[in-house]
């Protein structure tokens, strides 16, 4: 990386939900939706976030966008500490990281024209002088993402999920952003389109010198697009690595699991003995997690210590960290002693 | 493992042309277009394909569960042990739905009843077509349960469904459908709602039960993963017809439709190295109320020819485990 200081850094992230139940809105306990996560992300990168529905990636990519509350933790954008932005900065931050959302037909406003949509951070950051200057830059950015210039008068309806998506990813480029967040841009979409809007992201990066946060569930479209993976469970990080440590030698039990767990497509005798679908159970609710580690309730090899203490994240080796009790040599010990 | 295709099993259903439209905005939608196909006895039988390649609806037709008006039979058999599904009055297939072919649906959030608790629910199958006495009833709901590992089982049977996860609900319907041992198992996308490591356990469990039972499974998804690792046949959809047919390997190692290649191709693969550009497959499936002349596919087709805009080309055997539907000798122009 020419520029060593991260883009954005996180740490110690929390964003709890108060739960309220019945018609007084009584306060009946807290979501830990996010609970402690740290991770960063360098400049060009495409960084994974990866885990199942509830483990708070959603949550982590909004929070970036300061679109969800943050209970606790900092987070830094290009060395500017954004945790508790004022209005102006928050604006000019917004500015540099966009957002392209999961939903082609949610995330368009039916009732404007792909111009508008498009234009809306144009108008929103004055960027353009006057309506012809709007209408090209406008036109340029349906261009870009593979759309005809001539599509800018047309509503969203006319489109087909695929090109809803590039719409959106034309609109989360045209204020030049440095940090796209991509909360499961093609998970709606089917096989054969997914891989058009694969691609577009791929082009657009190198074209354009952006960093992606790329947050999905589908592991092998991960491991395609993304240089680096997060790996969540229940509101934590349980493992950072570099794409092919993570793939090949993954080291949380629970990211073992996971991998595991997805069905390939080949019907090989020998593809299919790496299938091991052993993980039982359900990720249980973050209303009421389980104390200490919150995948022990899953695990084959939780231990009592598991059980009682949330492990810490270690690198255990260069650029590759795990929060498991089972690589803390120092943890290790203190249990053999207590034996 | 994989069982290998059989020719020699018996068929135990024989789909002929089936036909079946929609009326939308005053046209007519092709939505399972001249559909043949068969079920062996004891296999799992794969239809794959993307939205709207009529998969879905090729399934419900089967059992006449498509909402009319808007859809429409129009024409086929559907011969299930020889007799034709589309001749039952509607009282007869009543009787037959759940007892002799049974359906699991995607969402398991909306299938069952949010008023009625699981153990009533579950009984239904069993009091409507009387397969076990009264007083068994309950103790056939539990053993039930236990077979798809619900644990539990005496408490969920008074569980309202809300009470229950997403893969609980699953387990609970995928019960409901083994209720009365039926014959043949429709199962349309089951565990597509549900997170990965949750699809595998409720995957493996339901390729297991269906052996056991000696019954056959039809399995509807889009997913080529899962269609690997369980399917014996595969039947390839894409715009209302069916492109290809044959056994996994064939399909996987050897596929020879121009839409299958192009599936295989724009999948990101864990089984292979990372980092290679996909390649896509270019536009859009068809508007099925304004089908393209010819071959549906030749409009994305990178090989088409002449001869592919204007004559739309059969369902035809290639070799003894594979058809495809295709002019075009897709092997010689790779």
């Amino acid at each position: 990386m020419p520029n060593a200081e991260p883009l954005l850094q996180v740490s110690d992230l929390r964003v709890h939900f108060p739960l309220q139940a019945g018609l007084l809105g009584r306060n009946a306990g807290t979501v830990k939706a996010v609970d402690g996560v740290a991770f960063h992300i360098d400049r060009g990168e495409t960084l994974g976030l990866v885990g199942e529905s509830g483990c708070g990636k959603s949550t982590t990519g909004l929070a970036m966008l300061r679109m969800s509350p943050l209970t606790d933790g900092r987070i830094h954008f290009d060395g500017e500490d954004i945790t508790h932005p004022d209005k102006p900065a928050l604006k000019r931050l917004r500015r540099r990281m966009q957002m392209v959302y999961q939903d082609p037909f949610g995330a368009l406003n039916p009732r404007m024209k792909v111009l508008d949509i498009v234009g809306e951070p144009l108008r929103v950051h004055r960027l353009t002088q006057g309506r012809a200057a709007y209408r090209e830059k406008v036109m340029g950015l349906l261009e870009k993402v593979g759309l005809k210039a001539e599509m800018a008068d047309r509503y969203p309806h006319e489109f087909s999920g695929g090109q809803r998506q590039r719409i959106g990813i034309a609109r989360a480029l045209a204020a030049d952003p440095e940090l796209i967040i991509c909360d499961e841009p093609v998970s709606a979409l089917d096989v054969s389109i997914q891989a058009q809007v694969i691609n577009l992201l791929e082009d657009l990066q190198k074209e354009l010198g952006l960093t992606y946060l790329f947050i999905a569930h589908d592991l092998a479209v991960v491991r395609h697009l993304c240089h680096r993976i997060v790996v969540m469970y229940l509101g934590r990080v349980v493992e950072v690595a570099d794409r092919e440590t993570l793939y090949d030698n993954p080291q949380h039990p629970y990211t073992q699991a996971l991998l595991g767990a997805i069905p390939i497509a080949n019907p090989d005798p020998e593809v299919q003995q790496h299938f091991n679908p052993s993980l039982s159970g359900e990720v249980p609710s973050p209303i009421d997690p389980p104390p200490g580690c919150p995948f022990h309730p899953r695990c084959p090899h939780a231990t009592e210590l598991c059980r009682r203490e949330a492990p810490r994240a270690l690198e255990i080796e260069d650029r590759h960290s795990v929060a498991c009790h089972l690589h803390d040599p120092d943890r290790a010990q203190a249990m053999a002693g207590n034996l | 493992m994989n069982m290998k295709a059989d020719v020699t099993r018996r068929t135990l259903l024989d789909v002929q042309d089936l036909h079946t439209v929609f009326e939308k905005d005053g046209n007519e939608v092709h939505a399972v277009n001249q559909v043949s196909f068969d079920v062996k006895e004891g296999e799992i039988l794969a239809i794959v394909g993307e939205s709207g390649s009529g998969k879905s609806i090729t399934a419900m037709s089967l059992l006449r569960l498509i909402p009319s008006p808007p859809g429409r039979i129009v024409g086929g058999r559907v011969l299930f042990n020889d007799q034709d599904l589309l001749d039952l009055d509607d009282e007869q297939i009543r009787r037959l739905r759940g007892r002799d072919i049974a359906m699991i649906f995607q969402e398991p959030m909306t299938s069952l009843n949010p008023s009625l608790r699981i153990g009533r629910q579950l009984a239904e199958p069993l009091r409507v077509h009387g397969s076990v006495p009264k007083e068994k009833v309950r103790e056939r709901c539990l053993e039930l349960l236990r077979q798809v590992r619900l644990g539990d089982p005496e408490k969920r049977l008074d569980a309202y469904p809300h009470e229950l996860s997403g893969g609980m609900r699953q387990r609970v319907m995928i019960a409901m459908g083994l209720a009365c041992l039926p014959k043949l198992l429709i199962a349309d996308e089951p565990t597509t709602a549900l997170d990965v490591t949750v699809q595998a356990q409720i995957l493996e469990l339901l390729r297991d039960l269906v052996r056991a039972n000696n019954s056959s499974m039809m399995l509807i998804t889009h997913d080529l993963g899962v269609v690997a690792r369980y399917a014996d046949r595969i039947n390839v959809m894409y715009a209302g017809r069916i492109v290809e047919r044959g056994t996994a390997e064939e399909i996987f190692h050897h596929p020879k439709h121009p839409y299958t290649l192009g599936l295989m191709e724009s999948m990101p693969r864990l089984d292979q190295a990372p980092g290679s550009r996909l390649t896509p497959i270019p536009g859009q499936p068809p508007d099925l109320s304004d089908p393209p002349p010819g071959c549906p596919f030749h409009p994305r087709c990178r090989f088409a020819e002449a001869r592919c805009r204007s004559e739309r080309p059969p369902l035809e055997q290639i070799t003894d485990n594979h058809w495809k539907a295709c002019w075009v000798d897709t092997d010689a122009k790779r």
